[in-house]
């Protein structure tokens, strides 16, 4: 089952609809082996009736067979609502592979709304953004909601460049109700100027997850010479030694990424480094984890 | 320039290899995309011009190595102008040998010589050598005229007797070292007797040009001359009639009929003078006699005229050296076994018939030899002793170490296994012809050995034939020079050098027992020889032609043992350093004249020196074989034309194949340390 959450085998997949249902499906038949989590109303424990206590909730089997009165508690169920953030600017557009960041974004996005919604019974919604807020899906249960973010999915197509602090003005307006949030990009900003832009939303009671997506030539880059290298949202171009992309180049990117993981941990909120060759599987067991937490 | 396989250098096309692979498809470079250059910094530019230059550099050497192979099979080649004076070496070579004292040859070779010299460009190269009894280089090719002339100034008339063969074979070597064209001019008498056995020897190589320029020109000039004394060396009684004389040959080298007068000089005082009656163009014989000599050494000549010279244009030829050395008669040891009585007489026979009032043998039983001092005999024998006292023989090793020698004849009592008194060696088997009934014959003569020397040995082996050996021992030769075998293979003669002394021995023994030796003809000029070799009177006195050697040291004896010698040439100079004195083997006798010599062992010689006879004959070489030498080389038949000169002298092709197989080798080399570098970078990055 592993390999249907392979982002090279999923890239075969036209359908986000059957992409998400595949993934989530093979996501779930693996948890249910796993004793830690649960997705209805369950069994919590068992506890000794004292009085004032609800009789509705005295286990009478266990009285008749043993005539002692205990309480039988189960995990309460709520609904949550999640909203994704997706960063649809030109860089997402990257490849070293037959997955562009873009798409494995999207992937992601999908199995969470599928997981969310058909699952979960949560409320889920959408905000493309680069520059600006792109589309905007409401977070919504109603019938039809899924179709509705598969199809702002596909609309997503990446232009211009990342500019958070721009559209996370309006996120604001958009977030009515506390819920989860997942940013997924590739954060190519800032550290500092990334967390001051999410912070807010974590100011307002929300669980706030960043998913941070990137190539492995990203993290590693291997140039067999020196190379002319293109901005894919400046188109500025320069020219690098193999030198420097061996040595400094990765030294800066390891530091980003954990200034990036430091910073959101230290604002309260959660962060998940993404690689494009990686199953999708990290990214749901996070989700899950941080909608457990949130109860 | 030129090529000698120009369609090779089709093979530039290849060049578009490198030119491809380093400048053309380079160019070809697609610019990567990459999401952000937030974290990517422009290359540090000197490293970028370094890699460049680098890159470069591998794209020149790798260039320059295919242009260098394609060369190499074109085969380069460049002209250079060699019928210049200055690209011809001129090589100035003067005969000094003892043939060019006659008359005014050598003056006139010398200034022709010099004038030669004289007008030679002066940036051309030149060399000088003297062509005596060997060829001397006396400059290397240079072109300072100075020194030049003075190395040509300082050649004197030799004695010695000069070969173009020696010319031939010391240009070959010259030839092949200088790569360039070489004017040879030969200044000399061109005389007949100079030419070698083999008209081979003479032939010089292809790059030399020989131009003659004989100093002798007609007809050879009539020459007198004394071509042999015999004279005896040693003279213990001058009023021995056999041996007091001496007996001269006047021979004349194109000569009318004419007399002769003939001196004896002593000491530089003249004792006889003989009219001699000497035929055209012949010989005449002149005899002395007796040849009253006082004791020591005496310095002897025999002379053409009374101090006026023999009358012709060649006066230097008209005397004979020689030395005789008058003393009384040399004690002969000879020691011999209990049972060994036969030997003394017989061998004492042959002594007396030879040598008689040189030599006396003294015979003595082995047995009573205890108390006898052999350094005061002339040399010992041993015949048939196989015990000595060991008092004698411990003496007697130290006597031949002095420069002592022993006969030693092992006779009859040396059977199986016996030690050989002073020769170091058992007797590994002993050979009884006489029990078998086939005695044994002398196979193997070495004619060469002083003591076997005969001039032209006849066809019986020089009478060795015919002697019957009953009983002969058979020892292991060694290091020993093995003078006579028998014909089974058997030494029967063998000489070993021992310290300064030699030690001879002879297998069988000199009674009639052994072998039948003692009563043939040949015994008493092997006995005659023998004591003279042994005595050492041989070398001590007498006469010698120039370029003989005589020996100073034995050549057995250890380094660093040897006491030094003297050597006072004619004109009174050493011409031994001290070194040499010490070390040196033999001295070769390159002057005319009288050189007094003291041996290591404490023994004085007085040799008389004279020039090879050959030089009196002044017959020159005739034109026609003048004119083949001259046309034997290459440059040569050049000559005889001035266009042909000009046009095979003119230019030369010097392939530069070698030079470009060179270079492409060291581009090679350093295209792989370059290339080996820079894929190391690459390598380091994946």
């Amino acid at each position: 089952m592993q390999r249907f959450l392979d982002p090279t085998v999923l890239a075969g997949i036209s359908s986000l609809d059957l992409l998400a249902k595949t993934v989530v499906d093979g996501f779930v038949a693996g948890l249910h082996r796993s004793p830690d989590f649960g997705f209805s109303q369950e069994f919590a424990e068992y506890r000794a009736y004292v009085p004032g206590d609800d009789l509705r909730h005295v286990d009478w089997n266990l009285f008749a067979r043993t005539e002692r009165c205990y309480l039988k508690r189960y995990r309460g169920e709520t609904n949550s609502q999640l909203t994704v953030l997706l960063d649809a600017s030109n860089s997402m557009q990257y490849s070293s592979g037959p997955t562009k960041k873009m798409d494995y974004a999207r992937f992601i996005a999908a199995s969470l709304f599928y997981l969310a919604i058909r699952n979960q019974r949560d409320a889920a919604g959408l905000i493309v953004f680069d520059d600006e807020v792109r589309d905007y899906v409401r977070p919504s249960t109603r019938q039809g909601q899924l179709a509705r973010l598969f199809a702002a999915l596909e609309r997503a197509e990446p232009h211009a460049r990342t500019d958070i602090q721009k559209p996370l003005r309006h996120f604001q307006e958009l977030l009515h109700r506390r819920g989860i949030v997942i940013v997924i990009s590739d954060f190519y900003e800032d550290p500092t100027e990334v967390v001051r832009a999410i912070e807010p939303m974590r100011f307002h009671g929300n669980e706030v997850l960043l998913f941070h997506i990137l190539d492995r030539q990203e993290i590693r880059p291997e140039l067999k010479g020196s190379a002319i290298l293109i901005d894919l949202e400046t188109d500025e171009r320069i020219e690098v030694v193999p030198e420097y992309a061996k040595t400094a180049y990765r030294a800066k990117v390891d530091a980003h990424i954990e200034q990036l993981r430091s910073r959101t941990r230290a604002a309260g909120m959660d962060y998940q480094l993404l690689v494009t060759d990686q199953p999708l599987d990290e990214s749901l067991r996070e989700y899950l984890s941080l909608r457990q937490a949130a109860h | 320039m030129g090529f000698l396989a120009p369609w090779f250098l089709g093979g530039l096309a290849v060049l578009g290899v490198p030119v491809f692979v380093h400048l053309l498809r380079r160019h070809v470079t697609t610019p990567q995309p990459v999401s952000s250059l937030m974290f990517f910094e422009r290359g540090t530019q000197s490293s970028m011009r370094h890699r460049r230059l680098k890159y470069l550099l591998l794209f020149a050497l790798r260039f320059a190595f295919v242009l260098m192979i394609v060369l190499a099979f074109a085969n380069p080649f460049v002209r250079r102008a060699a019928a210049d004076a200055n690209g011809r070496l001129l090589l100035i070579v003067l005969d000094h040998s003892f043939s060019m004292r006659a008359g005014t040859r050598f003056t006139d070779a010398k200034e022709q010589a010099l004038a030669l010299l004289s007008a030679k460009p002066h940036t051309q190269k030149a060399q000088i050598m003297a062509l005596g009894g060997q060829l001397e280089v006396l400059t290397q090719p240079i072109a300072e005229e100075a020194q030049l002339r003075s190395a040509l100034e300082s050649i004197e008339a030799g004695d010695e007797h000069g070969n173009f063969g020696d010319l031939g074979r010391g240009i070959q070597p010259l030839g092949n070292t200088i790569r360039g064209p070489i004017d040879l001019h030969l200044f000399s008498d061109m005389q007949r007797t100079a030419m070698p056995a083999n008209f081979a020897d003479m032939v010089l190589p292809a790059n030399v040009t020989l131009v003659l320029h004989p100093v002798a020109k007609g007809a050879a000039p009539p020459n007198w001359t004394v071509e042999s004394v015999d004279a005896p060396s040693e003279l213990s009684d001058p009023k021995d009639p056999r041996r007091s004389r001496v007996k001269a040959v006047v021979a004349g080298f194109g000569t009318p009929a004419a007399v002769k007068t003939v001196s004896l000089v002593v000491n530089g005082k003249s004792i006889a003078t003989h009219k001699v009656n000497v035929p055209a163009n012949g010989r005449a014989t002149v005899e002395f006699a007796p040849l009253d000599v006082g004791y020591g050494f005496n310095r002897c000549e025999v002379r053409i005229g009374n101090g006026s010279g023999g009358g012709d244009d060649f006066p230097a030829d008209d005397t004979s050296v020689f030395a005789v050395r008058r003393s009384d008669p040399e004690r002969v040891l000879f020691v011999h076994g209990a049972n060994d009585l036969r030997s003394a007489a017989y061998f004492g026979a042959a002594l007396n018939a030879v040598a008689r009032a040189s030599f006396v043998l003294q015979s003595v039983n082995a047995e009573e030899t205890t108390d006898i001092d052999p350094s005061k005999y002339a040399f010992v024998v041993l015949s048939d002793a196989v015990i000595l006292p060991a008092i004698f023989e411990h003496t007697l090793q130290f006597y031949v170490a002095k420069g002592g020698s022993v006969l030693i004849a092992l006779g009859t009592s040396a059977g199986h296994g016996a030690r050989i008194t002073l020769w170091g060696g058992n007797v590994q088997d002993v050979h009884d012809y006489a029990r078998i009934g086939s005695p044994a014959t002398i196979g193997q003569v070495d004619f060469s050995h002083p003591v076997l020397e005969q001039a032209q040995p006849v066809r019986d082996n020089g009478g060795w034939e015919e002697i019957k050996i009953f009983y002969a021992a058979v020892v292991d030769a060694g290091q020993a020079r093995v003078a006579a075998k028998l014909s089974d293979g058997t030494p029967l003669l063998l000489d070993k050098p021992l310290g300064e002394g030699h030690l001879l021995l002879f297998t069988s023994g000199f009674d009639n027992l052994t072998n039948d030796l003692p009563l043939h003809p040949v015994f008493v000029a092997f006995v005659d020889r023998t004591a003279r070799y042994l005595s050492g009177s041989e070398r001590l006195s007498g006469s010698r032609l120039v370029d003989s050697f005589v020996q100073l040291h034995a050549t057995g004896q250890a380094e660093g043992t040897s006491a030094n010698v003297e050597v006072i040439d004619p004109d009174g100079h050493r011409p031994l350093s001290l070194s040499e004195a010490r070390t040196a083997e033999t001295i070769r006798l390159q002057r005319a004249g009288f050189y007094q010599v003291r041996f290591a062992n404490g023994r004085d010689a007085v040799i008389g020196v004279n020039p090879d006879r050959r030089e009196s004959d002044l017959q020159p070489v005739t034109e026609d074989v003048q004119q083949l030498w001259s046309e034997s080389s290459a440059g040569g038949a050049a000559a005889q034309t001035a266009d042909a000169k000009q046009v095979v002298l003119k230019y030369q092709s010097i392939s530069l194949w070698w030079y470009v197989m060179l270079l492409a080798l060291a581009l090679v080399i350093a295209e792989s340390a370059l290339a080996s570098g820079y894929m190391g970078t690459r390598r380091e990055e994946i």
